[in-house]
């Protein structure tokens, strides 16, 4: 489905709406998405559709998902979430993965901002450098 | 003592364990050449990034939540979820000398199986032109070995010409016989040591043009001992748009090397028209909005910002040049499209090729009344100026006169002179393909014929004249042409000299 140019613009007036001091609202973005299946204006479904977009893209940007090849200990991973609360913010929700592809070490993404500390990653700058 | 040892270790240990920080973002659509990325947070514009399999991609478009790249190189790795990264830096190539005599294509990565290009610098493929204080007015020639060029529309340093015309009326061949001009006297000029020489590097950016045809000009320069001198940058037809797209900027980074280093190089960009549609089908598959015959509305700057960055530097910016000579295909000799008035409008003259000329058998098919060369004059030898100067008007005036003749045939002396005069010198101009004439054989030949010694000759043995007369010169005379190359002006002496040597010549031509 074309999304059309008033939908995206509806869908960025409901984010702005779901905002509380620059931050996503939970109950505003309940009441907001409500309120737009009951009334259902123009271009309805494309305009939730961006919206439900931009609202993922705003929780991604607030969620650190930290990998590690084995499981943390839980000394570690709290460490781990407070360096991470101190510069993100306290409200900065954290998920746990384990992948053994790292080979060794952590990789932490949040946003589109990524933090490689892994040894493939290291593995894969040395064989950048020959 | 040993807590201080263990500090140290401590210290070292924390620096070998290198965290990287990257900024990443997910595919999200991929298609015709195109990424649509989600993520990217900090991607600059123009910014070069990284897909898997070391696939490069230019970020161009930057929206709300999304950014449009287009993918060089093989893309077909690149799938939905593939995780791209930012670099950092702007796209960049390979300059230098290392590249002459290479075929590259338009990332710089060489594609002739010769090797790893040997570079050191590395140039930003956009960058902005140099400024007005950079600038120094155009003075020192360009010998394109062309007579009907140099004589009528010369071309200096730093200069912007626009080579125009129908399909196949020899504006490829306009540009190479440049090039290989360059390449003899730079070949000449080295052997004989002269003083003071400033070589021309010539770059050929062949854009959208059959691989064959590309593989043609490569074995011509290469017959012609040109490729030394110069680099070839191919994104022919069967390269994505986006290759397409870049290839003249990447040219253009070539250049601004040697004119950064006080060095003289000659770009042919071929062709521009071809350029101007692969930058329409990126812009439309990036979803731009299009206007005129759906190119973009940046199709003008995409072609003025590329051709300003031809220019000639003083010395505290470099102290080279970059000229630049861009084809344009016309259709049907129609040289009020959109994008032939651009390029016409940006360039400091034109040469224009008909197909009317071209199978008249005047070859190269110049028109005198349309080809101007705007600041091109200030950079001519005087020698060539003295003999050549009205020549370009005496010309105009033969085709109006030999249109308006044909309806009467008595006709007074004076008019049928000038037609005689004419004839002799369109033949004159007529040349073969890839056989440059050095300038002083030009100035030569040109006052020969101004001075009336062809006029007795008949018109279907002007270039038989032509011929020999250079090969006498070439062979007996020696001195005369020295002369003229050295003084590049025509004082009595050497005027004396080379009449007698015509003379002379005109004695044993039956």
């Amino acid at each position: 489905m074309k999304i059309t140019k008033e939908a995206r613009r509806l869908s960025s007036q409901l984010f702005r709406l779901s905002l509380t001091e620059g931050r996503l609202d939970r109950a505003k973005v309940f009441s907001v998405v409500q309120s737009v299946v009951n009334e259902k204006p123009r271009h309805y479904l494309g305009a939730l559709e961006t919206y439900q977009r931009l609202v993922r893209l705003e929780i991604a940007k607030r969620h650190a998902l930290i990998e590690s090849a084995t499981p943390l200990s839980a000394e570690t991973s709290e460490t781990v979430v407070n360096n991470l609360k101190q510069k993100y913010g306290q409200d900065l929700t954290t998920e746990f993965a384990v992948n053994p592809d790292l080979i060794g070490g952590m990789r932490i993404k949040i946003g589109s901002d990524v933090f490689d500390g892994s040894v493939r990653n290291r593995l894969a700058l040395l064989q950048e450098q020959f | 003592m040993s807590t201080i040892l263990q500090d140290i270790e401590t210290q070292i240990a924390s620096l070998k364990t290198t965290t990287t920080k990257s900024n990443v973002g997910i595919v999200r659509e991929v298609g015709d050449g195109v990424a649509r990325i989600e993520g990217l947070s900090d991607v600059m514009l123009n910014e070069a990034i990284e897909f898997p399999n070391g696939v490069i991609g230019l970020a161009l478009n930057l929206e709300e939540t999304e950014v449009g790249a287009i993918l060089l190189g093989d893309y077909s790795g690149v799938v939905e979820g593939s995780e791209v990264r930012t670099t950092g830096r702007l796209l960049s190539v390979p300059v230098g000398k290392g590249l002459l005599g290479r075929v590259v294509n338009a990332i710089g990565q060489p594609i002739d199986g010769k090797g790893p290009v040997k570079s050191e610098t590395q140039y930003p493929v956009e960058k902005i032109a140099p400024g007005v204080m950079k600038r120094k007015s155009v003075s020192q020639p360009v010998q394109t070995g062309i007579m009907a060029v140099d004589a009528m529309i010369p071309i200096g340093r730093g200069q912007r010409e626009l080579i125009i015309g129908d399909r196949a009326t020899g504006k490829t061949a306009v540009a190479l016989d440049a090039i290989i001009s360059q390449a003899k006297i730079n070949i000449a000029a080295e052997k004989a040591g002269t003083k003071d020489f400033r070589p021309l590097y010539s770059i050929y950016v062949a854009v959208g043009q059959k691989n064959a045809n590309v593989a043609r000009a490569v074995a011509i320069l290469e017959a012609a001992g040109a490729m030394p001198y110069t680099t070839i940058v191919s994104a022919p037809a069967s390269e994505t748009a986006a290759n397409q797209y870049l290839a003249p900027f990447a040219g253009a980074a070539m250049g601004e090397w040697y004119m950064d280093n006080n060095m003289d190089a000659l770009i042919v960009y071929d062709d521009l028209s071809k350029h101007a549609v692969a930058y329409r089908q990126v812009s439309l598959v990036l979803k731009r909005p299009s206007g005129r015959e759906a190119y973009p509305g940046d199709v003008f700057y995409l072609h003025s910002r590329l051709l300003e960055r031809s220019a000639r530097v003083n010395q505290e910016a470099g102290g080279g040049s970059v000229t630049a000579l861009p084809i344009i295909e016309t259709q049907a000799g129609d040289v009020s499209a959109y994008i032939p008035t651009n390029v016409i409008s940006i360039t400091d003259g034109q040469i224009y090729l008909e197909t009317d000329l071209f199978y008249q058998g005047v070859r190269p098919a110049i028109s005198v009344g349309l080809s101007v060369s705007r600041v091109g004059s200030a950079a001519q030898i005087k020698a060539i100026k003295q003999v050549a100067g009205t020549i370009k008007l005496d010309l105009a005036q033969f085709r109006e006169l030999a249109a308006f003749a044909q309806f009467g045939s008595d006709l007074d002396a004076g008019t049928k002179a000038k037609l005689d005069r004419g004839a002799r010198v369109v033949e004159l101009f007529k040349q073969g393909q890839y056989s440059p004439i050095a300038v002083e054989e030009q100035v030569a030949v040109i006052w020969a014929m101004k001075n009336g010694y062809m006029d007795d000759v008949p018109v279907d043995r002007v270039k038989e004249f032509q011929n020999k007369l250079q090969e006498y010169l070439q062979t007996r005379k020696t001195d005369v042409l020295t002369g003229i190359r050295e003084k590049a002006a025509l004082d009595k002496d050497l005027e004396a000299s080379l009449k007698s040597a015509v003379e002379e010549f005109k004695q044993t031509f039956r």
